[in-house]
């Protein structure tokens, strides 16, 4: 058995994911880049005498250092030098793809290219002439129709025949002045050797690329002197900026090679155009977009509640048996505890995190979510935030996990950071529940309402200052617009099974030691001296009751149980007799803003890193009583 | 026929123009030069409503632009 390592390379949404779960089936791994925050999706196949090590690249338009993604991708190919590099081109979309493609090339890993989506062409009535494109890119190119899994086969066999025979790194020329410049540049760069090929750094080095730049300083700076003079040289000659320059340069190639592989007829694909139309309307459009999120929101939640409640019922009757077993006592109770602990996490896995995942990813994979970034862009752009974030915000609603989780579809991580923020404020459906059972039964459904208008306002606020104080440039929407397509739901379900099993690792253990330790305080006298220790900002700066102090706590890992310690400690669940209107109103507030629950904190440590976690937990802690004092003394004026 | 220089976001819907230049920030021209939106390059308006950002057509693609870089893009119009 030989081994070799094949790495998936392609724009985003050419059908990558759906070859690289073809391949790999059940025997993959999502999980993060080491110490990044990007997706690493990995997988091995056997494919006749050879095991393949495949990896699945993030989808990105270039290789330069817009975003962590590209990075990432071309650090990957130079460092770890996988034996194929295989880019996937969505075959209805072939100039901007092969603009990617020519800079893949440039990294001089053996490559070979799959055509991918040959199916849509034809129906849009788009003739490419393979062997034609095959001749000029000097590498292999094969047909593929991923999603009814045709050529994937051929694909893999033609990688191994291309380790075996010798490859032959094709040369893509520039045009005359800059090529000049390259020719002059390369010859100082004779004696150096990093990772990357040194026709890479050139080029690299013209277009001003920071990284690199940093790299060659080190070894000898004087390189860099010479290339700015030369690079100065060719703004002037062209008028534009550096970077530009190259990029015109590549699209030139690209174009030349459109216009010789590709003719176009009659397209019959007039579906998907009408549907684009209809769904970006100035008025059909969003009333499209209100009826799918309401009837998403309604298919997760009523069936993540009537599925988790059916779980909770038949999980939590195990404790009789349980008891039989280890019999009555503290030994017995705490170790339940951890079984509770348990039981919580699945319970929100399971119905809630799975059914959102695969929802998502329908909505993402059939190209609506990007029609649905496009109507709400300008409205997101009052809190600093493009389109895309829309989608998160309206799920904190439900469930801040699989909120924080959806802030991956941000690209930079600025607007990641921003979304996760703001989400975590978003009072989901637990609190809800408390909002409800306090202010809006024993205060009044008005007063209920007022607090999500104060959310709201907070919200708005707090992400306008998180977008002015975080530095970088904000982004703006520059978005592709693809087709309609019918999503592939065999690879949708599998992806999300996977992306769960990475989120279940991080999140069971908080979410088990924190019930546990819940019960202690519970079954312990701890309760009391800890209602005492933090009576100076319950009672003295709040205006709670004592013994609301060990409800807050137990918020921690699910917040719907604030309520019910706040029951049990109260000694009565007609709250009217133990808190006063004002204390209702002060702890409800509290309750919605204060620390994100321990699986949205687990969420944000898998998304942001766990020094931002921190700050945001202690940041909402700090900020929630603050808001509560306030609160507590203008209510009571 | 003369030429007239604007921002691509006054462009009329179905109005085509050749981009001749894109005045911003380093990193928003780099973004959108990747995207293809190179000088010289020919782009044409589809959509633009009072809510939303614009959508173009640009190397046989879509794209949408929030209306912050669809101002940055200069294109020239023949008249």
């Amino acid at each position: 058995m030989k081994k070799i390592t094949i790495a998936l390379a392609g724009n985003a949404n050419v059908g990558k994911s759906v070859i690289f779960n073809f391949l790999t089936g059940l025997h993959q791994h999502i999980g993060n880049w080491p110490g990044k925050t990007v997706e690493k999706a990995e997988g091995t196949l056997v494919h006749e005498d050879h095991t393949i090590d495949l990896i699945d690249l993030p989808g990105i338009y270039s290789l330069s250092t817009f975003s962590l993604e590209e990075l990432i991708s071309r650090e990957y190919i130079a460092k770890e030098k996988p034996d194929i590099v295989i880019n996937v081109i969505d075959a209805t979309n072939l100039e901007r793809n092969l603009y990617f493609t020519l800079q893949l090339l440039e990294l001089g890993r053996p490559m070979i290219i799959a055509l991918n989506q040959m199916d849509l062409v034809e129906k849009k009535g788009i003739c490419i002439d393979v062997e034609k494109l095959q001749k000029i890119l000097e590498v292999p190119v094969i047909r593929v129709i991923a999603t009814q899994g045709k050529g994937i086969h051929e694909l893999v066999h033609e990688a191994i025949n291309l380790i075996e025979r010798s490859y032959k790194k094709p040369e893509i020329e520039y045009g005359k002045e800059v090529e000049k410049e390259i020719k002059k540049i390369i010859k100082s760069l004779n004696k150096i050797e990093l990772d990357y090929p040194k026709r890479f750094l050139t080029i690299k080095l013209l277009e001003g690329d920071e990284e690199i730049k940093k790299l060659i300083e080190k070894v000898n700076p004087k390189i860099i002197n010479i290339v700015e003079k030369q690079a100065k040289k060719l703004e002037a000659l062209h008028g534009h900026d550096r970077f530009t320059i190259i990029a015109s340069e590549r699209y030139k190639i690209a174009n030349e090679i459109v216009k010789d592989c590709v003719t176009y007829g009659v397209c019959k694909f007039k579906f998907s155009n009408k549907l684009h139309k209809i769904t970006t309307h100035g008025f059909w459009g969003y009333l499209i977009m209100i009826l799918s999120v309401l009837s998403m929101f309604y298919i997760i939640f009523s069936f993540g509640n009537f599925f988790s409640d059916i779980l909770v019922n038949s999980l939590m009757s195990l404790q009789p048996i349980f008891q039989q077993y280890f019999g009555i006592g503290i030994v017995s109770e705490l170790a339940w505890g951890i079984i509770e602990g348990l039981i919580a996490g699945i319970t929100i896995v399971l119905p809630y995190i799975l059914p959102f995942y695969i929802i998502l990813g329908l909505l993402e994979d059939s190209g609506y979510l990007s029609r649905i970034a496009f109507l709400m862009d300008r409205f997101m752009h009052k809190i600093g935030l493009h389109g895309k974030a829309f989608i998160p915000l309206m799920l904190g609603y439900g469930c801040n996990v699989p909120a924080c989780l959806g802030c991956r579809i941000m690209e930079t991580k600025r607007e990641r950071l921003i979304a996760v923020f703001v989400t975590t404020l978003i009072p989901c459906a637990a609190v809800t529940t408390v909002i409800l059972g306090l202010v809006g039964k024993y205060v009044g459904l008005t007063w209920a309402l007022v607090l999500y208008v104060i959310d709201l306002i907070i919200v708005f606020i707090l992400g306008r200052i998180a977008f002015r104080v975080l530095p970088g440039e904000p982004t703006e929407l520059i978005m592709e617009m693809h087709s309609y397509k019918m999503p592939h739901l065999k690879t949708i379900v599998k992806q999300a099974w996977f992306r769960i099993k990475d989120f279940i690792y991080i999140a069971f253990p908080l979410i088990i030691v924190c019930s546990f330790l819940i019960k202690i305080l519970d079954i312990t006298n701890l309760s009391e001296s800890i209602e005492n220790l933090i009576k100076p900002v319950t009672v003295d700066w709040l205006g709670l009751p004592k013994f609301s102090g060990i409800a807050l706590i137990a918020g921690i890992p699910r917040k719907e149980l604030t309520l019910i310690m706040l029951a049990s400690h109260g000694g009565t669940t007609n709250f009217g007799a133990i808190l006063t209107p004002v204390q209702m109103i002060v702890f409800s507030l509290v309750t919605m803003l204060y620390i994100p629950c321990v699986a949205t904190i687990a969420a944000l440590i898998k998304e942001i890193g766990w020094k931002k976690a921190v700050f945001i937990t202690v940041f909402e802690i700090v900020f929630a009583i603050f808001v509560g004092g306030i609160a507590f003394r203008l209510l009571s004026l | 026929m003369s030429e007239k220089s604007m921002r691509l976001i006054d462009l009329k819907e179905g109005q085509k123009g050749i981009i001749s230049s894109i005045v911003g920030g380093r990193h928003a021209t780099q973004r959108l030069t990747d995207m293809g939106l190179t000088p010289g390059t020919e782009v044409k308006m589809l959509r633009k409503g009072n809510w939303c950002p614009v959508e173009i057509s640009v190397r046989g693609s879509n794209l949408a632009l929030g209306y912050g870089v669809a101002r940055k893009i200069l294109v020239k119009v023949k008249e």
